[in-house]
This record gives C-alpha cells, sequence and structure tokens, in this order.
C-alpha cells in the first residue's frame, strides 16, 4: 500500500471543519447502539475524514446505519459536529447509489409534490370522502383546502393519505373541537423532506421553499408541520 | 413567517380550555419517548428541545406517567431515525432498537407516547414484536390528545 502523504491529500470535502479538535476519547461510539455494526465507529469517521479519505466514508455503509439520532454529537466534549460530517458523506453518494427508496422519494416529492406519487383528484377526493364519514359524528365538519386567511397552515405527511388515512382524523378532531381556523393545501401538501437524510440539500430547500409559497400564497399567519 | 410546534399548539389548546380532556380514558401507566429531532436536535440548531411540553400534555390526558432512563437529551434513539425506516439496512435498524426496547420494558408502562410519526411506527410496527411487547399500546402524542377528547358536537347554525 502506497503511504498517504497528508500533505498532498486534496482538500477535505466532508464538512467536518472541527474534526481535528477530536480527542479519541470514544464518548461518542460509547453511547452509540450501532456501534460496532459494519465495523461502524464514530472516531473512524472523524479519522478517515481527517486524513482526506473522504471517498472510504462515502463508500461504506456507515453514514446509512447511523441514524443521525445526535447522541454523540450530544455527549462530545469538544462539541464536534459529527452530524454534520455524517449527513455531508450521505450526501456525496451518487443518487443512483443512495439506499432503499430515499432518493426516489425526493425525486418523486420534485416531480409530484409528494414522496408517493399521489395525483391531485385521488389526494382531494380521499379528503372530501374522508371528511364526509367524519362529519357523520362531529356535524359540520370538512376538511379546509386552500383556504384563504386560514390561520394554521398543516402539512401532511404523504404515508397517511397512502396507507393510513384515518390517522389523518386525529388532528382533524382536535382542530374540530378547539374551533380552529385552518387549512391543508390541494398540491405541496408533504410535510416530510427526505432531502435530509439523502444529504441533498438543493432538494430540501426547493420543497420547502414551496411550502413557503403556499403559506404565502393563502396568506396564513402559522406552519404547522406535524411530522 | 411564522411557525408553531405541534407540542406548542397542543398545550396552548389545553390552557385555553379551547379542548376538554377525560383522564379516565387511559388509566394505564404511560411513558414518553423523546424524539431526536424535537428534543436533542432541536435544541442544538433552536435552542430550544421540546422536552417538558410534550410530557405536560401527556399528562393532561394519563395520570399515571413514568419516564424513561435515560431521557430528555440522552434519550435513545428509536432506531428509525435519519431516514433508517425506510432503508433497506433492516436487520440493522432492529438491533439498533435494542436499546429502545429495553428502555420501554424497564418502564413497565403499557402505554407509550411519541410525537413523531417515524419513531411511532419503529416502536408500533417493528420493536414490539421483534422484542416481545406487544403489550404496550403506542400512540402518536396527538392521537392521545384525540382519544381523551370530549367533544361538545357543534351546532352547524353557528357557521
Amino acid at each position: 500500500m502506497e503511504p498517504l502523504l497528508l500533505s498532498k491529500r486534496e482538500k477535505r470535502r466532508l464538512a467536518g471543519q472541527y474534526a481535528d479538535l477530536c480527542l479519541t476519547c470514544g464518548t461518542c461510539a460509547g453511547g452509540c447502539p450501532v456501534t460496532g455494526v459494519a465495523g461502524l465507529d464514530v472516531r473512524k469517521v472523524v479519522r478517515l475524514a481527517l486524513l482526506g479519505m473522504d471517498q472510504e466514508v462515502i463508500d461504506s455503509k456507515w453514514p446509512w446505519v447511523c441514524t443521525l439520532c445526535g447522541r454523540c454529537e450530544h455527549a462530545c466534549p469538544m462539541n464536534i459536529d459529527l452530524l454534520a460530517l455524517i449527513r455531508s458523506a450521505r450526501g456525496m453518494r451518487d443518487r443512483e447509489k443512495v439506499p432503499g427508496v430515499l432518493h426516489k422519494g425526493v425525486a418523486m416529492c420534485l416531480k409530484t409534490g409528494n414522496n408517493v406519487g399521489i395525483p391531485k383528484e385521488d389526494f382531494l377526493f380521499l379528503l372530501e370522502d374522508m371528511g364526509a364519514e367524519l362529519a357523520e359524528e362531529l356535524p359540520g365538519f370538512e376538511v379546509p383546502v386552500d383556504k384563504k386567511g386560514a390561520k394554521y397552515l398543516f402539512t401532511i405527511n404523504s404515508k397517511e393519505p397512502f396507507g393510513e388515512p384515518e390517522d389523518m382524523m386525529f388532528w382533524w378532531r382536535i382542530l374540530y373541537a378547539a374551533k380552529e381556523s385552518w387549512t391543508t393545501t390541494s398540491e405541496n401538501w408533504e410535510g416530510v423532506n427526505w432531502g435530509l437524510f439523502t444529504g441533498d440539500d438543493a432538494s430540501m430547500k426547493e420543497v420547502v421553499g414551496r411550502i413557503v409559497k403556499n403559506y404565502k400564497e393563502l396568506g396564513c399567519e402559522y406552519l404547522v408541520l406535524p411530522e | 413567517m411564522k411557525f408553531v410546534s405541534v407540542h406548542d399548539l397542543l398545550k396552548m389548546y389545553i390552557e385555553e380550555s379551547r379542548i376538554k380532556l377525560d383522564k379516565s380514558i387511559h388509566e394505564e401507566l404511560t411513558t414518553y419517548h423523546d424524539p431526536c429531532n424535537y428534543g436533542r436536535k432541536g435544541e442544538r440548531a433552536f435552542g430550544h428541545g421540546y422536552y417538558e411540553e410534550p410530557r405536560w400534555v401527556t399528562q393532561q390526558c394519563c395520570e399515571n406517567f413514568v419516564d424513561m432512563y435515560p431521557n430528555r437529551a440522552n434519550n435513545f434513539c428509536c432506531g428509525a431515525g435519519g431516514g433508517a425506516w425506510a432503508s433497506p439496512y433492516v436487520e440493522e435498524r432492529i438491533f439498533y432498537g435494542r436499546t429502545k426496547a429495553k428502555q420501554i420494558k424497564d418502564t413497565g408502562a403499557k402505554l407509550l407516547i411519541a410525537p413523531c410519526h417515524n419513531c411511532r411506527d419503529q416502536i408500533m410496527k417493528s420493536l414490539r414484536k421483534e422484542y416481545d411487547m406487544m403489550d404496550v399500546e403506542v400512540k402518536y402524542l396527538w392521537e392521545l390528545v384525540a382519544d381523551s377528547l370530549v367533544i361538545e358536537p357543534q351546532e352547524e347554525a353557528e357557521e
């Protein structure tokens, strides 16, 4: 194996500008439930980043078996930005190599306005149908969609209209009981931003921007993301 | 642009008596799971971790409450955060959840409240089965509130 010349390493691209403060104490790894899984040890990530061995981290399973829970970062006595470091490694993977459905969800959201591609007409039909069902119990209830001037704009987690639609009723019941002024939207209502998980800041920003656009156009006062 | 957290919103409804809750519906011993994003990560990113608000809301619905240990900023992740619920590394996710499962079992609680979709799914649909704790019921925080509501039907004439 060729020696790794630190003086000649490329400028490192992984985030972790404070990683050289690492004391190698192991507090991070000691408190992490996946230490040892696939050989993961947070200190190894820090060390590889310091050595400029970005690609080893990017190609490894580590950034993905880590749940970005932040316990290591919270415990770190030197306050090293471990999450930014690991998340940046996720972001540097080829999008085609992002494990599972996460990037497909991001692409779907950019294309259709939600992670699972529910068409607008199906979504509106579902809200109307579920709303009518709840109205049998709560007279006068209906789901407000694109209601201008509503006080609260609610986004929706797409897994609910997709697979667990009756779970949407929990919030509906509360909002009805509180006589609240609220609305959701017919487009770009997705509240789950998977760009956060795939390290994809550009997509994340685009998805957030669409929600902000809804919020401004409808003149709502507050945004609520119940995710 | 203004945001409101689900915790603050629920707390406000209860404090301002805009909703009425019945504590007798959930009498079993209840515990609360701190999601990383509302707690530890929120604290770091925004200067405030939502630890006390959801506990307070939970205790407006449940008389018998017990905390896991460790909790708040030191709480363990459910094991499915950061997109792991949607990732193909299923074995790793379940293995990760063993610490969470133990924390829950150690409390003896029969109802667990989670204010995060992801944590709720991991605990309810995966950890209960994998770690033999099907006797623990799992609810969203807003599900607990909705199920505790005393709703007076509104007259349509009000509109």
